[in-house]
């Protein structure tokens, strides 16, 4: 062990400032202490449920049964990275303070915004890993089930001697439409858009509450506004509806809570619709743009936090 | 060795603001000491006297109402601060998944050290706290000892100037205490200014240069140890080859007689830390 240094002390004046390699290592670390409450086992029932339903349903024509497999696992996707994202968020303040982790990681020069940023990132990485994963086996079941019902489908106008090669081109164009395309990654990364939205909502009520329910409560709450944030837009616009205190509090509820309705690209994922670069480019604009004013938010209140 | 004392406390008055109809609770008022580099400062005093407050104060966890904390010259608040300085926790928990090896890497890399320095610091750490053979262990399997050494490792990771321990051998068994006490006593040493809180108070007098005695969130006594545990209203002799007899004459002896009776020292007979502590703390408190 080294002597301590006295000439250590001029360094210590230069301000500590915002490092990459620092929220990395918190985010690597909050990644794998997630990854330690038996996430991945849930996953992989997830992946079981997805492959499953993609060979559950009963054969009605081939559209609709790659569009309900679509709607259907796409569904099941984005409900579960939002509670993920919601629970996961919400645990992790509060155990760091009960542990008193956070005092030992604040007490190294370790500014606020990047034990934030990191804790952040730390969830959005492990969203991210979880639907990359998702969005492979659902690639490879679309894919199996889009081949093996082109088979069918043909077969049958075979049997039926009407394997006419303009049939056969209906049937490819039907199926290649409804089947494995780059919408459904477009979809997926929507589904993480809004997430990612959802999770920094609840960071911010973490930082504000001191109870795990209340954040959760409240972020699920915020979560279905959202979800209508169109309808609570109308209202506020339209002058003879309600009184005008109610119209305040309602712009205030607009103002807080993000536009998730934004982020609805499923549906029109599940319907064959095209999801154009432009809608991409839009709701990732939108995602950032809602991050960053969360977070900023966050870091005011939690660098007056005491601890 | 600078002038710039390691700790500042100074005029430090802490009020935590009330909620849902609670009153404002005033933890810390005036409360104000130093810390000098190298030196091993003992803040003791009952459940509840403002020990903890003052040090999250320090450590710039908390704001203060009133007053000011400085770490080496540089305000509590101030990230830059905590560059100089270590601190362990009150029963400290780390990440149980990772080991004892990969817990050190991690506060190593937040305080921005990496490579070879960060594994020879780690390595040097673990063989200090004795936790070579732990290493490569999941904490969520280390014993209380074990934890709290671990946090002492981690505490030192970044060559700290000061060391800040909050009940460094709380729910420690007497042979791990033993060992904690000896690591403080060989940070002194080494030039390590510690500032411990404790309720072991034979320890703290064993290892503590100076204490400062908080009650009700005051400081009520403040100063070298030895001073502080002289008993001003008595006289001590301790004598050489004295036989019975001379005892019973001793005053007069001492006066008059030479020879083989000596008076090696005169001074003041030390209390213990102990008692001067229970005297401190139950006296009435101030308005």
């Amino acid at each position: 062990m080294s002597q301590a240094s006295p000439s250590s002390a001029a360094a210590s004046v230069a301000p500590v400032r915002f490092s990459p390699k620092r929220v990395w290592t918190l985010a690597y670390a909050t990644m794998t202490q997630l990854m330690r409450m038996k996430i991945l086992p849930f996953l992989l029932l997830f992946c079981a449920l997805v492959a499953a339903m993609g060979f559950g349903f009963s054969t009605i024509n081939p559209e609709q049964q790659l569009s309900q497999f679509k709607t259907m696992s796409l569904g099941v996707l984005q409900v579960f990275s939002i509670v993920f994202g919601i629970v996961a968020t919400a645990l992790l303040l509060p155990k760091d303070m009960e542990d008193r982790t956070l005092y030992t990681i604040l007490s190294k020069p370790v500014p606020r915004f990047d034990y934030l940023l990191g804790k952040l990132l730390g969830v959005l990485m492990l969203i991210a890993s979880g639907l990359v994963i998702i969005d492979a086996v659902l690639s490879l079941i679309l894919w199996l089930q889009q081949s093996m019902l082109f088979t069918s489908a043909v077969s049958q106008l075979h049997s039926e001697n009407q394997d006419s090669p303009e049939a056969v081109a209906q049937i490819r164009e039907i199926v290649a439409r409804q089947g494995l395309t780059w919408n459904l990654h477009w979809a997926v990364w929507a589904i993480f858009l809004k997430a990612a939205v959802v999770t920094t909502v609840a960071l911010l009520l973490s930082c504000i509450a001191s109870s795990t329910l209340f954040t959760i409560v409240i972020t699920f709450c915020i979560t279905i506004i959202g979800h209508g944030h169109a309808m609570i837009r109308e209202f506020v616009f339209q002058p003879n509806l309600g009184s005008t205190a109610t119209r305040i509090a309602t712009f205030l509820l607009a103002t807080i809570c993000p536009d998730l309705a934004q982020f609805d690209v499923v549906d029109s994922v599940a319907n064959g619709e095209i999801v154009p670069w432009a809608a991409v480019y839009e709701m990732t604009g939108i995602a950032a743009l809602y991050m960053t004013v969360y977070l900023f938010v966050t870091h005011l209140v939690f660098v007056e936090k005491e601890l | 060795m600078s002038d710039t004392p390691a700790v500042s406390v100074n005029h430090l008055t802490k009020v935590f603001k009330g909620h849902l109809g609670k009153g404002a609770f005033r933890a810390v008022h005036d409360v104000s000491f130093t810390v000098q580099p190298g030196e091993v400062y003992g803040l003791i005093g009952p459940n509840g006297s403002g020990k903890s407050t003052t040090m999250k104060a320090i450590l710039g966890l908390l704001n203060a109402t009133e007053g000011d904390t400085r770490i080496f010259g540089i305000p509590s608040m101030e990230v830059a601060s905590r560059r100089s300085v270590g601190f362990l926790p009150e029963n400290p928990y780390f990440y149980k998944h990772l080991t004892g090896r990969e817990t050190l890497h991690f506060y190593g890399k937040l305080c921005g050290m990496s490579g070879d320095e960060l594994k020879s610091r780690a390595e040097e750490m673990l063989a200090l706290t004795g936790l070579e053979d732990a290493a490569t262990r999941r904490v969520g399997g280390y014993s209380k000892g074990m934890l709290q050494r671990l946090g002492l490792a981690q505490a030192l990771i970044h060559e700290p100037r000061l060391l800040v321990l909050d009940e460094p051998t709380a729910g420690v068994d007497p042979s791990g205490s033993r060992i904690i006490r000896d690591l403080i006593i060989e940070f002194r040493t080494r030039g390590i200014t510690v500032l411990v809180t404790s309720h072991l108070l034979e320890q703290m007098q064993e290892v503590c240069d100076r204490v400062g005695i908080m009650a009700h969130g005051r400081m009520v006594r403040e100063g070298r140890l030895n001073e502080l545990i002289a008993v001003e209203n008595q006289t001590e002799l301790v004598l050489e080859n004295a036989s019975p007899d001379l005892l019973a004459k001793i005053d007069a002896l001492v006066k008059a007689e030479g020879g083989g009776t000596r008076l090696l020292r005169s001074g003041h007979p030390r209390t213990t830390l102990e008692r001067l502590f229970i005297e401190a703390t139950n006296e009435p408190k101030k308005p």
